[in-house]
């Protein structure tokens, strides 16, 4: 299998559906002509013309506004959202009108919305944030995060046939940093399913998208502890069993995302555990997170705000000797 | 902390428990408090054993324990008062056992000797060292619950921890170690709950003596019934073991294209409640000279619970059950046997027993019959081999050899065979 980098997963896998299916299109900011801010439609435009490869309006309520019809039609759309951070413009098509069409009308919205989230590039405040939680607050949407190029072509793959709207974040700092073998050809990953990215007995990891490889790095060497390593891949729906499996064995958790912290993915997750695990821990839930701020722009701001493996090491170490 | 016991008097009794419509009786299995202890709400004060079914009986109360009347062993009635508590006492005023120093493996005389249920020595009280209530260390909910398990007293043990918290390492340590001294160590010592029985205080010599034994415990309750109802069988029944070899392609690939993965056994046991429907004469139970032939299938499957033994949980009407329904219902028991959570007539009743031990590779066994049923089926590995089919030509299958034994004086060997020729034709012409 070829080693390709997360970027070439993505649009390698959009590509394949568009080649497999002629109901896939995706529409986005400078996403034809240009190729897309980051390039993962670059191509695109001449292999499947424009009127699969749209480029729109800076308007995201648009954009997400036309993929609901278009979808609600048959189609399945792929929005890209240049930053993940301008969805918010686009926020009342995804969460009232695409997440509620099923309970509302019983008709399937088939789309997916790509998010190029996550900071580390001094993006500052509005180019830098991981909005995943917001979206698992509304009952009708799926969320998924992957962490490898092999997840990420897969699970891109899945979240287009699914017949609900997905919301897809794509770390921007694992784009050409992360490379791995991925096999040719369509393939899915199941949505809902996490995956023991490493295993261990001590102490269990549990977190998505670029803090994986930072987990693994963190704790790879941790004065002899076992540490396994639990990577979400989907947070709706969330793998609840691989979660309480790890936990009962492990029985210590540190929850880990950059996304920032109140009422976030660490919380819901450490309240599963609370709730589902009681008698299987040997020591409180901690989460490492963002603090509860925006991302600032200074590097060194920055480096405090977003969790680093030090900061890992040490939640791990202390909860380790509790 | 006072010592000074209260006047008020608030007796709550602890009775045997109903277990199940036709349970009437109950053996006391082991106390897990003693005369003195405290016992709070709902947490378990003693084990009991009925038939074949040990479970624990939570108190109904919270209070001290102040009379133990039924010793481990004894079988009484239903409703019959086990213990009293009392229920003015107050938490945390120790009595001196409590506190008693717990003797470790290798110093078994002292401990034995200041055990009674009155001490002369009056022991200064100390702040509960592992109470959980703000002094000590906080003990985690999977500590608590480990020690609760194996009856660890967290005192004994050396935590490694912030401020000496006994960590899950710390106690899982500790079991290794005590399961390791186990076949060395004094007989009963280690447990502050059990019961001192009277002959170590008066005449502690002998235990002494018998401490290095030669590998000396008594059998478990669970061990004790089992050897009963193997023995009775076998002094019963006319043992006879027939033998047939099945294809279990059919079953193969059913288990490989179904929903979710599934064991050979559902396959397998729905293949014997088709052909029990078709020989209804392995389908009885014979009590002296009556036999009884049942309508409904009641399958008994034999579920291993490890070391402490085995039980065979009884699926009830499971001729109205799919192979999926068979699977859902075996896991569900097997599951709720394992964590001792059965009721009594779930191990009633049944008319056939398949015992599947199969999965540690054994390829043939001789099994005995579970008493008043006819027959048992005993299913073994399923392995790859050559066999010749379709005329003359060779093919590798998974194979397996369906042993069951039956009582000769309920049918002869031509019927037995008959009925397994069709549990094979069953699994070989699967179609779901």
């Amino acid at each position: 299998m070829p080693e390709i980098t997360y970027l070439q997963a993505i649009s390698d896998g959009l590509r394949e559906e568009m080649r497999h299916d002629e109901s896939v299109f995706c529409l986005g900011e400078d996403i034809g002509a240009f190729g897309g801010a980051f390039k993962v439609t670059d191509g695109f435009i001449e292999e499947f013309g424009a009127d699969r490869v749209w480029d729109t309006p800076l308007a995201e309520n648009a954009i997400i506004g036309t993929a609901v019809g278009a979808a609600a039609e048959g189609l399945r759309p792929v929005c890209e959202m240049q930053f993940a951070d301008f969805i918010s413009c686009g926020f009342d098509q995804l969460v009232n009108v695409a997440a509620k069409m099923h309970y509302r009308q019983g008709l399937a919205v088939p789309m997916t919305v790509r998010l190029p989230s996550g900071g580390g590039f001094s993006g500052g405040p509005f180019h830098s944030q991981n909005p995943e939680a917001w979206f698992l607050q509304s009952p009708g949407l799926k969320v998924v995060a992957p962490s490898t190029p092999e997840d990420a072509k897969g699970l891109l793959s899945a979240a287009i046939r699914d017949p609900n709207p997905v919301v897809y974040l794509e770390h921007k700092h694992l784009y050409r940093r992360a490379k791995g073998e991925v096999a040719e050809g369509r393939f899915e990953i199941p949505l809902g399913e996490a995956r023991v990215a490493r295993e261990g007995t001590d102490l269990s990891v549990i977190t998505y998208g670029a803090m994986v490889q930072l987990a693994l790095d963190a704790t790879e060497d941790l004065d002899g502890a076992s540490v396994e390593v639990l990577d979400l891949r989907s947070l709706v729906p969330l793998d609840t069993g691989a979660i309480l499996e790890s936990v009962r064995k492990t029985s210590k958790v540190v929850v880990l995302h950059e996304a920032t912290r109140s009422c976030g993915v660490g919380a819901e997750v450490s309240a599963l555990i609370a709730q589902e695990a009681f008698e299987d821990l040997d020591g409180p839930v901690v989460r490492v997170t963002a603090p509860d701020t925006p991302v600032p722009f200074s590097p060194p701001l920055e480096r405090a705000v977003l969790p680093q493996p030090d900061d890992v090491r040490r939640a791990c170490l202390e909860l380790l000797a509790y | 902390m006072s010592s000074s016991p209260t006047s008020a008097q608030t007796t709550v009794d602890v009775v045997m428990p109903q277990m199940g419509v036709s349970v009437a009786e109950g053996t006391v299995a082991e106390w897990r408090k003693r005369v003195g202890d405290w016992v709070e709400a709902d947490e378990t004060i003693l084990e009991i054993s009925t038939d074949k079914i040990e479970t624990e009986v939570p108190s109904p109360a919270s209070g001290r324990v102040t009379e133990v009347l039924v010793d481990v062993g004894s079988t009484v009635d239903v409703g019959t008062v086990l213990a009293r508590i009392d229920t003015g006492a107050k938490p945390g005023e120790p009595h001196a056992d409590e506190h008693a120093p717990q003797a470790g493996p290798a110093v078994a005389e002292p401990a034995a000797a200041e055990a009674g249920p009155l001490p002369e020595k009056a022991h200064p009280p100390e702040p509960a060292e592992h109470g959980g209530n703000g002094h000590g260390p906080p003990i985690s909910p999977v500590v608590r619950r480990i020690a609760e398990e194996h009856q660890i007293d967290l005192s004994q043990i050396e935590g490694s921890g912030r401020r000496g918290r006994v960590t899950k390492r710390d106690v899982l340590a500790f079991l290794e170690r005590r399961d390791d001294a186990a076949a060395e160590r004094p007989l009963h010592i280690e447990s502050p709950y059990r019961d001192e029985e009277p002959a170590p205080v008066q005449e502690p010599a002998p235990e002494r003596e018998a401490a290095p034994a030669v590998g000396g415990e008594p059998l478990s309750l669970m061990r004790q019934k089992i050897g009963e109802h193997m023995r009775r069988s076998l002094d019963t029944a006319a043992h006879c073991t027939t033998i047939v070899e099945a294809d279990m392609s059919r079953i193969e690939a059913a288990r490989k294209s179904g929903r979710e993965k599934l064991t050979y056994l559902p396959f397998v046991a729905r293949a014997v409640i088709a052909a029990l429907r078709e020989y209804p004469m392995l389908n009885a139970t014979l009590e002296g000279d009556r036999l009884t032939v049942h309508e409904e299938v009641n399958l008994g499957v034999a579920v291993s619970l490890g070391e402490d033994g085995l039980i065979v949980p009884v699926v009830h009407n499971a001729h109205e059950l799919s192979h999926e329904g068979l699977a859902a219902r075996i896991k569900d028991l097997a599951e709720r046997a394992r964590a001792k959570r059965l009721e009594p007539d779930e191990v009633r009743g049944g008319t056939f027993t398949i015992t599947n031990p199969g999965a540690y590779g054994a390829l043939l066994a001789t099994p005995i019959i579970n008493q008043p049923q006819v027959a048992i089926l005993d299913l073994e590995a399923v392995v790859k081999r050559p066999v010749v089919v379709d005329g003359d030509s060779i093919a590798i299958r998974p194979m397996t050899y369906l042993c069951m034994s039956w009582d000769h004086r309920a049918l002869d060997g031509a019927l037995s065979a008959q009925f397994l020729s069709a549990v094979r034709r069953h699994i070989e012409e699967w179609s779901g």
